[in-house]
């Protein structure tokens, strides 16, 4: 890993909440083009510790770094700009718009440069990158549909699609597979390995399956520190590992 | 049909039948009509702030007696010409929003409400204290004052009911111009995903602060309009149109029209203007009516007439 810079890295990165340490000293390399899992028990610190890379929280100590940028102190927005795209444990829609508005507010984004492209950034354009963000999750034909119709593995695509129309670099996903039954997973896999073509991705994941299926790398987070890092087949036969968190 | 085409057809298909129907209404009629669309101009500014952005004011009056007072002012004092007043009330009302609004923006949900009605009052307290210049509740008349328009050799007196209702129409269709071409905008887009959820819309790379002032610039500047218009073509400025009445009448006209449809602002407006109308010259406790209305509406049309219709008959309509 050390021939290629990482496209993200994060240094002794803390954050305590109180007198709670929820992440604690993490200092971790994701490189171009990776799929990485981050594992761990519940309260292990992940989703504080992605919070962290998109910018919901800011950081009680450490630096990250994108692309070779400090990028600590940006705010979530910035960070979108440079290509950081996360996707929400709990889905986070827009209810009431449809799915075609929900894609179109992320897809519009870049677009929206000077004053003028503000009022039209020009409809056919985001149309078309509403389009490929809603064919590439399968929901192409639910456009007009509103979000809050839709079955609940759906939403959870158009969360990705929403996520994909940013046209991420970095791909940040929160327990994808939470909710969704055995078919549905499967197609997921299946869509974040196209989706890693184009982009790092960075998944917080339960489901061990889908972790060894999926992940180059894995890291594995307990009580807010890392414990073991390696590929999953390092990390299956790691006896922390069993121990804190494959429980065997 | 496109939905794009669609609905620019309906709305100038509403500016034009506005236009024909005076030449049939009845005096009485024609009079209120204009009056209407003045006011239905003031309801569209509330909504673009409501309605789009999900942010409820009970101080629109301020906006409103802006545009008033920075038209009326100058007309009185200074015997500054329709046009050049028209403009420094906008400017007023758009003035007084940015300013507002970078103070109460800091808040939302019912702290922005509470705020936004303690500034209401703040200005409407200001024009009786001033009342030296404001003239407070008494007010003033302009009809001396305002020179007609001209145009070559055509001289258009306010006092003209066609000039009146002309002028309403063009002030009305502006702002009904303006309220759709946000509408379908990118940046109604963007309000209406910090109206939905706006935690979510900034995590999606969007500064809610900064949109969120331009609605209520839009807003206080299409408020502002309807009241600069109102004062030079109802030829009266005073303080009662700062009241808090004034703050809750566009939220009523709204709510009923259909709070968050470009042209529910207009029905609503229409729709009590006449209710308070009917009532009023059966009984002077018009206002118990009012409420019945109004109850009648939250239980049966919750969204209001154009919002209900939406979501029963029409989704395509903005």
């Amino acid at each position: 890993m050390a021939a290629l810079a990482p496209l993200l890295a994060t240094q002794a990165l803390c954050k305590h909440f109180g007198g709670l340490a929820a992440v604690r000293d993490v200092s971790l390399e994701v490189g171009q083009g990776e799929i990485r899992a981050i594992i761990g028990p519940n309260g292990a610190g992940k989703t504080t510790l992605v919070g962290m890379i998109c910018g919901r929280h800011a950081p009680s100590s450490g630096r990250i770094v994108y692309g070779g940028r400090d990028i600590t102190r940006l705010r979530p927005s910035e960070r979108l700009r440079l290509g950081i795209a996360y996707t929400f444990q709990v889905t986070s829609i827009f209810k009431g718009l449809s799915c075609y508005e929900n894609v179109a507010l992320p897809a519009q984004r870049p677009l929206m440069r000077g004053f003028a492209a503000h009022f039209a950034p020009g409809e056919a354009a985001i149309a078309e990158r509403v389009r490929a963000a809603l064919d590439a999750v399968g929901l192409g034909g639910l456009a007009g549909q509103r979000a809050d119709e839709l079955a609940y593995g759906h939403q959870r695509l158009l969360e990705l699609s929403m996520a994909l129309a940013t046209e991420p670099r970095l791909l940040i996903l929160d327990e994808p597979t939470q909710g969704l039954a055995e078919g549905e997973i499967a197609s997921l896999c299946e869509l974040l390995r196209r989706i890693a073509r184009q982009a790092t991705v960075l998944l917080i994941e339960h489901n061990m399956q889908v972790v060894l299926a999926l992940a180059g790398r894995v890291t594995v987070m307990d009580a807010g520190e890392i414990l073991a890092e390696g590929t999953p087949s390092e990390i299956e036969g790691h006896p922390a590992v069993q121990k804190a968190y494959l429980g065997r | 049909m496109s939905t794009g085409r669609k609905i620019l057809l309906l709305h100038l298909g509403v500016l034009a039948t506005l236009l024909i129907i005076q030449f049939a209404l009845p005096p009485y009629h024609h009079t209120n009509v204009a009056r209407i669309m003045v006011l239905a101009g003031y309801a569209i500014g509330y909504n673009v702030l409501l309605g789009y952005t999900g942010l409820m004011s009970l101080g629109h009056a301020m906006f409103f007696a802006a545009g008033m007072y920075g038209a009326g002012l100058p007309v009185y004092y200074l015997g500054v010409g329709a046009p050049a007043a028209f403009g420094i009330g906008i400017a007023s009302g758009s003035a007084l929003a940015l300013v507002f609004g970078l103070m109460a923006l800091r808040t939302s949900g019912p702290s922005f409400l509470i705020v936004s009605m303690m500034f209401g009052q703040a200005f409407f307290l200001a024009t009786l204290y001033f009342n030296e210049i404001t003239l407070g509740d008494q007010g003033f008349i302009l009809s001396e004052k305002l020179a007609p328009l001209r145009f070559g050799g055509t001289a258009l007196g306010f006092h003209e009911p066609a000039v009146k209702y002309n002028l309403a129409l063009a002030i009305f269709a502006a702002c009904l111009a303006a309220s759709l071409a946000l509408r379908l905008s990118a940046i109604g887009r963007v309000l209406i995903g910090i109206r939905e959820n706006e935690e979510r819309t900034r995590l999606l790379g969007y500064d809610s602060f900064k949109y969120k002032l331009v609605s209520l610039g839009i807003s206080g500047a299409l408020s502002a309009a309807a009241g600069a218009g109102y004062a030079l073509l109802f030829s009266y400025v005073g303080s009662t149109f700062a009241t808090i009445l004034f703050s809750i009448y566009p939220l009523l006209w709204a709510l009923l029209g259909g709070i968050g449809t470009v042209l529910g602002p207009l029905v609503g407006t229409a729709l009590m203007f006449y209710l308070v109308d009917t009532v009023s010259g059966v009984t002077s406790s018009y206002l118990l009516f009012v409420g019945a209305a109004l109850i009648a509406l939250i239980l049966w049309f919750p969204q209001g007439i154009l919002g209900t219709a939406r979501s029963r008959w029409l989704p395509w309509l903005p």
